[in-house]
């Protein structure tokens, strides 16, 4: 058991050592082949680190929360084994097939102010030029990104979330409207507490994906500030080998964000599932 | 951890297949054989080349027409991979750490910073390019060819084609397009949202050419990199851009990612300028349904940059001796007309056309010309040379850093 835990691990052991080593000039382009804190300190010191970092961590959290939103409300809607809630479960999770960089594909040829969207608005006359439909991909608040990203998740999210309400049945909840509880009351009080234990590791595993996702946002995410994920391709292929040091720095970041999210729920899940007797 | 780290990267140099004695390039074990000696050595071979593979019309002349006639002629199969740029640096170094003498490419597409830098990491083999038969036709003459951004090439890289930036504009929208740069300036005050440049290659190429626009010309930045220089042509080149950022798209807060993207918002009428480091660009584009037909290349009359492309073999190619029969067959002029012809590139030759026999000079004047083209003269008159390619770092890496406001730009 504990070589398989081991077999699996030693792959992202192997790469964390090589990034801490790069992050200190010991290997990779540019390397120095003494150790210094330079480029770590350099990066950690960047205006531009800490901006990427806070908003990436924003448009994950909108990306995920959305994504967890709809997953619950498809959950909820189409929980029975009927022929509409089977089509609508079928339907939500189309977009799980869907590869992440078409997904950001579909993103831009809808959102964008030449896209399907502006071209509707436009057809209504809503709008007379592009410029005149909101920015909705490259923009600062990285609607578009949060938006598709969502989108693709909540496909995942809703599979797991059917799931787990379709196996524990609707028994409780019977049970509690039986006793007069109103609707929103049932939900409040049985649905969702059996509901977000179950989902929490899956929306911890999408927060950390998409915190992470690079192709999407290279496709959608503005310039200003960068997302860290394109952060790190951005300093990986500087032409100026000294800073590629940072490419590794800066994802090394990406896993404390990672192993952050991990142990957070970690925490959370023994606060509220005490180990039994 | 350097123990700790020297184990991983030496897990990948386990079976890599044909080694090479360490210290040695794979090209060394070539030198002094003759050149038929190295067609033998080739024949029957593979040849992986490591390229950018981002154009269509680029991979099906690579794909669909050189890859062939090596097979005919040499019974080489070529396989082209993707990698560009820094990929083939990082991709080399990673090799080197790992132990490998016998890499994953034996040819390498590459220019400018991308081969400043293999030489710098020592991870080009060579000299090896005045070896290449068809190296005796190379236009040598031209400042364009003859030097990379300013390095000579040493023999450690043969040209391969030449390209001159030209601004795109659509002739329906804009029937009276500016002339140069300041004309441009008024431009793009006058039309709100309407340009912009990305934050790649291109887009540098693009602000390279204002710099030396606003700076005197390139001159003023020739002979190696000067920091003062530099900092003083920046300095100016910020100013304008900075007076024009409310005019640019999204009000100059955002910029496309890459060229791909500049040509994108054009061809969807969210802006009016496209650009290209192919001045013949355009008319493949427009050809492919990419860009409008009404599409046409522009070049201002400050001057645009022009250089040359080119091929390098790594220091552990496993097939050198394949790697440079590709690079001759791509100087030739079969090939080099092929991929100038308007219908399959149009990628500039890089051969001295007076020098080649008499039926081949017959045919490369018998090109067809596509109407939309820029005229050889214009092209001649307003190309301007590149320079050190620590002028591109710099301003790649600066550029972003000024965008991204309140971060300091070192000086």
């Amino acid at each position: 058991m504990l070589l398989a835990a081991a077999s699996l691990a030693a792959p992202v052991l192997a790469g964390i050592v090589y990034s801490v080593a790069a992050s200190v000039g010991l290997v990779g382009a540019g390397a120095t082949g003494h150790a210094s804190m330079a480029r770590v300190a350099y990066v950690l010191s960047e205006r531009v680190s800490w901006a990427s970092l806070l908003w990436t961590l924003g448009v994950s959290a909108v990306a995920t929360t959305l994504a967890t939103a709809g997953a619950v409300v498809v959950a909820v809607m189409f929980r029975d084994n009927t022929t509409m809630h089977r089509t609508g479960r079928l339907l939500a999770s189309l977009p799980l097939p869907i590869p992440h960089v078409v997904a950001g594909a579909l993103g831009l040829w809808s959102l964008s102010q030449s896209g399907m969207l502006a071209r509707v608005a436009f057809a209504l006359g809503v709008i007379a030029q592009p410029a005149d439909m909101p920015a909705l991909v490259y923009d600062h608040f990285g609607a578009g990104l949060a938006l598709t990203l969502a989108w693709k998740e909540m496909a995942f999210l809703g599979v797991v979330a059917t799931a787990l309400l379709v196996t524990r049945g609707s028994a409780a909840e019977e049970a509690a409207r039986t006793l007069g509880a109103s609707a929103r009351v049932a939900f409040r009080r049985v649905t969702w507490p059996l509901l977000w234990r179950g989902l929490a590791p899956a929306v911890v595993a999408v927060f950390v994906f998409v915190t992470g996702n690079y192709e999407v946002a290279a496709l959608l995410a503005p310039s200003n500030p960068p997302a860290l994920a394109l952060l790190v391709a951005e300093r990986a292929a500087d032409a100026d080998l000294s800073r590629r040091g940072d490419a590794y720095v800066a994802s090394l970041l990406l896993l404390g964000i990672a192993v952050a999210a991990v142990a957070v729920h970690e925490w959370a899940r023994a606060r509220w599932e005490p180990l039994a007797p | 951890m350097a123990a700790l780290v020297a184990a991983i990267t030496s897990l990948g140099a386990c079976g890599t297949g044909r080694e090479l004695p360490a210290g040695q390039s794979a090209i060394d074990s070539l030198r002094g054989q003759s050149w038929d000696s190295v067609v033998a050595r080739a024949r029957g071979s593979e040849v992986v080349w490591r390229m950018w593979r981002g154009d269509r019309s680029i991979n099906t002349y690579v794909d669909g027409w050189v890859a062939p006639q090596l097979q005919q002629r040499y019974g080489i199969t070529l396989r082209a991979v993707e990698g560009q740029g820094p990929e083939i640096v990082n991709q080399l170094v990673i090799e080197r750490e790992a132990g490998r003498r016998a890499g994953t490419a034996s040819l390498l597409w590459i220019n400018g910073e991308t081969f400043a830098n293999l030489r710098r990491e020592r991870l080009l083999g060579g000299p090896w390019a005045g070896r290449l038969p068809n190296a005796a036709f190379v236009d040598s003459a031209s400042p364009i060819i003859r030097r990379d951004f300013e390095q000579d090439p040493e023999g450690y890289e043969s040209p391969w084609g030449r390209v001159q930036f030209a601004l795109i504009y659509d002739t329906l929208r804009t029937p009276r397009p500016p002339r140069n740069v300041a004309e441009l300036g008024a431009w793009i005050r006058a039309h709100p949202g309407r340009f912009t440049f990305d934050q790649g290659f291109t887009g540098t190429t693009f602000q390279k050419i204002m710099l030396y626009a606003l700076n005197g010309g390139a001159e003023h930045f020739a002979g190696g990199f000067d920091s003062t220089r530099y900092v003083g042509g920046r300095d100016r080149l910020w100013a304008w851009l900075d007076s024009l950022r409310p005019f640019l798209w999204r009000r100059g807060e955002t910029y496309p990612t890459d060229v791909a993207a500049v040509h994108r918002l054009f061809a969807n009428n969210e802006i009016d300028w496209s650009m290209s480091n192919n001045e013949n660009d355009v008319i493949a584009k427009a050809r492919q349904g990419i860009l409008p037909v009404t599409a046409k290349p522009l070049l201002l009359q400050d001057g645009t940059i022009a250089n040359a492309h080119y091929v390098g073999i790594p220091f552990n190619a496993p097939n050198a001796a394949g790697a440079m029969v590709v690079a001759n067959f791509l100087l030739s002029p079969e090939a080099q007309l092929e991929k100038q012809r308007p219908d399959v590139w149009a990628d500039g030759t890089v051969l001295d056309v007076s020098r080649l026999p008499a039926e081949w000079r017959a045919r490369f004047s018998a090109l067809a010309v596509d109407p939309r083209a820029l005229p050889r003269d214009s092209l001649a008159r307003y190309a301007v040379p590149e320079v050190s390619p620590r002028y591109h770092e710099r301003l790649t890496a600066d550029w972003l850093a000024h965008i991204r406001a309140g971060v300091p730009v070192a000086r």
